[in-house]
């Protein structure tokens, strides 16, 4: 099944199954109580990489996943 | 804070991300148009953080001090989170009194606007192709079910 990322058109990705394998990523991904993924990520104001580790690190981390639409 | 991936109904105004000038640009306008004041971090081309979380297009994770998964949701309710972190923050008194976190897992139910009005319209800034392919998704849901 090809990945999201490589599908830029909404049906095509429903209709190869898309929708159903994220779902399926999403309950296969870290559990509760498990370690969470640890990335670096440039920061949209300034480009600075940020470690998502550095930020849990000093209060709990909320983070939201999501783009423009 | 907002981790930024791919565009999940992109279009002609608001394109699949090609390049990272054009991400950047994409997260950009989400900036200008949400006022959203949390810091924005920019997922790769590849998506690499996007699927090492799980690829739902808007979930929303709470990550402890110990770096540990305490609350992951497919979808994003603000009042849902609020509710936790209240109670994750009284928790944090009451592990002196001896209790400690354990995993459990729950579905439930959220309540969510029928009008879908607002949504669409939200797709036809992404662009006409956006709304078009959204329908034929809808049709090919139909079919499922």
């Amino acid at each position: 099944m090809r990945h999201r990322t490589t599908t830029p058109h909404f049906d095509a990705y429903v209709a190869a199954g898309g929708d159903l394998a994220d779902e399926a990523a999403f309950w296969a991904s870290a559990r509760a109580g498990q370690p969470a993924p640890d990335f670096s990520l440039p920061r949209l104001e300034d480009g600075t990489q940020v470690s998502l580790a550095g930020l849990w690190r000093s209060r709990p981390l909320v983070m939201e996943f999501g783009s423009f639409t | 804070m907002f981790i930024y991936t791919r565009e999940a109904h992109p279009g002609e105004n608001v394109p699949h991300h090609d390049t990272m000038e054009r991400k950047l640009a994409g997260a950009r306008l989400l900036r200008e148009e949400t006022g959203i004041i949390r810091d924005i971090l920019v997922d790769d081309l590849a998506g690499t953080v996007h699927r090492a979380y799980g690829l739902m297009p808007n979930m929303t994770w709470v990550i402890d001090r110990g770096g540990r998964v305490a609350y992951k949701a497919d979808w994003t309710s603000a009042a849902n989170v609020e509710a936790f972190l209240d109670r994750l923050a009284a928790a944090r008194t009451r592990h002196l009194l001896g209790t400690a976190p354990v995993m459990y897992q729950t579905q439930q139910v959220e309540f969510r606007r029928t009008d879908r009005t607002r949504f669409m319209q939200h797709l036809g800034r992404n662009g006409p192709r956006a709304v078009t392919e959204f329908e034929n998704a809808q049709k090919l849901w139909a079919r499922r079910r």
